[in-house]
């Protein structure tokens, strides 16, 4: 049978459908509260989806990453606060239409363009990730090696600016991945004679640690009574119309391929999509000036791009092994545990899961345009809930989620833990997500690298040209935001310079 | 992570950013540096073996921990050398109300580990949603008796019945 054949008939089992459902409904939810993230509902989920078999829990925890995408919007329109960061560039021109009475209008249009985008992501994945993971099966240790610090300086350099606090959280998480055996020799490190640390740090519980009871925590730090958000109310037309469409194509098509490529590059989402797309569409606009206040064009970009990049995101995560995003990052943390390693190896074994995946994203596409389009005023109801309803049910599932990983206390202790770090990373500014990755790719990069070092020194790595190659890429990506930043700083000093001049 | 943007008329890129402020470029540096020192000194005691390999077990962490060191210092240096700018990330501030719930609810999770242990998971659950929904300023019945247990009844629905959990 072919693979494709395969890879889609295994969706038909009633308990994958079932799983999908679910998780489309859970992804809008998610993702219409502002304040939970999909990395965060995917941690959260984590708990629960590992007593289930691999292909029902992926149905979940992909299921709600594309749902997400579409629930974020809303509040992202009625309220000008993005349910995740993915819809940040939606605010942009969501907010303004609604502010002009077309939220309805605003709501379905930004729904075809997360389903469009999330269409072309999905093809994506299903021409790339077989050809990309062949590709890499021909990597040794010195490539994988370069791979991993590939996928780590990736997530620092696009860390909002902050290299150094991104490569000292790097850091962290790489020490972090040290504490258990060592991948060599077996010899145990940091594990202080408990026997729970004798395979390292239990990563699901520092996952929902560090991104659900971090961001509950900080929500209840900082949350104000007074700070009461009122929805929109007048909802306008829903449907676009033929005029609509018109307009819409173009910025469809610019979305598609912006997030088709910032979807490939390692450990870069849909925030970052949404902004460069909504920016080109701008750019190549005959109407620039109406973005920023109510274009049709700038949501439809801004939705397109950053949905594009979820297909991308999961054909390098599978196919390299390094997260696409940050919710690839979590996920690869339960795939492990399934016993799926993500990796070039993994399609090249299992080619029937490449479809299998992209049949469960188009499935969850349409669930969640369905939804979308039929049940948007329910899903702006949410946005009324009280926050202590919200932040009860977070910590409970995350600690009964957590406990039901391995039924052990210790890593509702260790969950626990790592909320209090995650705490203290962000009040200080410091991004969690590199910590994670150094957490998962910690044992991979020290494996390699000392492979790679015992087999011939330094010259095993200098004189491997995809290595190389690699990671000077690396280090233009952690360059390149300090030498924009210089730029920018010599820039505003000459122009003051001038103007004092004048 | 998503934060309200409370200026309906401004142009997408124009947020307000607050002053950074020192400690919080200097704390991070300050913690780094010290996390850096004591692993290192800890991985000094990881057994080195019998050296089958050119690399011991301590060469990695001991690599990292000064990896720590020198990004913390240099962090903590740029800092201070730096002139103070506007920081478009600079969290919301937290209140005193908001800390004192803070540690209320982390005491009532700890409370919650102490009590499952004695006590069905369905009543200290129940227990323990009652009184984080109070912390987070639920009143009445519906917040303290029906959403408690409607929280408590699906956890159990899910992770004790369906998903065979033993709790």
């Amino acid at each position: 049978m072919s693979p494709l054949v395969e890879g889609f008939s295994a969706l038909l089992e009633p308990t994958v459908l079932l799983c999908i459902a679910a998780g489309a409904l859970l992804g809008m939810l998610v993702g219409a509260f502002p304040g939970v993230t999909a990395t965060m509902a995917v941690a959260l989920a984590s708990g629960f989806t590992l007593a289930l078999d691999p292909l029902p829990g992926l149905a979940v925890l992909l299921t709600i990453y594309v749902a997400s995408n579409f629930g974020d919007r809303v509040p992202a329109i009625l309220v000008n606060t993005p349910g995740t960061p993915a819809s940040i560039a939606t605010t942009f021109d969501g907010y303004a239409m609604a502010r002009k009475g077309q939220a309805g209008l605003a709501l379905t249009s930004s729904a075809f363009a997360s389903a469009w985008g999330t269409l072309v992501g999905v093809v994506l994945l299903m021409v790339a990730a077989i050809p990309l993971s062949r590709l890499a099966l021909n990597f040794g240790p010195a490539e994988m090696f370069a791979l991993v610090v590939f996928g780590l300086t990736m997530m620092i350099g696009v860390s909002g600016g902050k290299v150094l606090k991104g490569l000292m959280a790097g850091a962290l998480g790489l020490l972090l991945a040290t504490v258990g055996r060592d991948p060599i020799t077996g010899t145990q490190r940091f594990t202080f004679g408990i026997p729970e640390l004798t395979d390292g740090i239990p990563f699901i519980a520092a996952i929902i640690g560090l991104f659900g009871i971090a961001e509950v925590m900080n929500q209840v730090l900082t949350h104000r009574r007074d700070a009461v958000v009122k929805p929109i109310t007048d909802f306008g037309r829903w449907f676009p119309r033929r005029s609509d469409w018109r307009t819409m194509l173009k910025p469809l098509a610019v979305g598609s391929g912006v997030g088709g490529v910032v979807g490939v590059i390692p450990a870069t989402g849909g925030d970052i999509a949404g902004i460069l797309g909504w920016d080109q569409a701008r750019r190549l606009s005959k109407r620039p000036e109406e973005f920023g206040k109510g274009s049709l064009e700038g949501i439809t970009a801004a939705d397109t791009s950053s949905n594009a990049t979820l297909g991308g995101s999961v054909t390098t995560t599978l196919a390299l092994g390094l997260p696409g995003d940050s919710v690839m990052a979590v996920m690869i943390g339960s795939m492990v545990v399934w016993g799926i390693q993500p990796g070039p190896s993994l399609f090249a074994n299992q080619p029937d899961l490449v479809f299998s995946i992209a049949g469960i994203m188009l499935i969850a596409t349409v669930l969640a345009l369905v939804v979308s389009v039929l049940r948007m005023r329910g899903v702006a109801k949410l946005l009324e809930l009280p926050h202590h309803f919200l932040w009860a049910v977070i910590l409970v599932f995350c600690m009964v989620g957590t406990y039901a990983v391995g039924n052990s206390v210790f890593d509702v202790a260790v969950m626990l833990v790592f909320g209090i770090i995650g705490l203290f990373l962000r009040r200080f500014g410091i991004p969690p997500g590199p910590v994670v990755l150094g957490l998962i790719l910690g044992s991979l990069a020290e494996g390699n690298l000392r492979r790679a070092l015992e087999i011939g020194g330094v010259g095993t790595i200098v004189t491997s040209p995809i290595a190389v190659g690699l990671l000077v890429v690396s280090a233009l990506a952690l360059a390149a935001p300090l030498l924009r930043a210089a730029w920018r700083r010599r820039s505003a000093a000459k122009q003051d310079t001038d103007a004092t001049v004048r | 992570m998503s934060s309200p943007q409370k200026q309906p008329d401004a142009p997408p890129a124009e947020e307000a950013a607050r002053p950074a402020s020192r400690a919080r470029e200097l704390v991070p540096a300050a913690a780094g540096v010290a996390l850096g020192l004591a692993t290192f000194a800890l991985a000094l005691q990881i057994p080195e073996g019998t050296r089958l390999t050119q690399f011991s077990p301590r060469w990695w962490p001991q690599v990292l921990s000064l990896l720590l060191v020198g990004l913390s210092l240099v962090h903590g240096t740029v800092s201070l050398l730096r002139p103070r700018q506007a920081d478009e990330d600079a969290p919301d501030p937290s209140t005193r109300q908001g800390s004192l719930r803070l540690i209320a609810m982390v005491a009532a999770i700890v409370g919650y580990g102490v009590l499952w242990y004695f006590v069905d998971f369905r009543v200290s659950t129940a227990i323990l949603v009652a009184a984080l929904a109070y912390l987070g300023g639920g009143r009445g019945w519906k917040a303290l008796l029906a959403f408690p247990v409607v929280v408590t009844a699906v956890l159990y629905l899910l992770f004790g019945v369906l998903l065979r959990v033993p709790l």
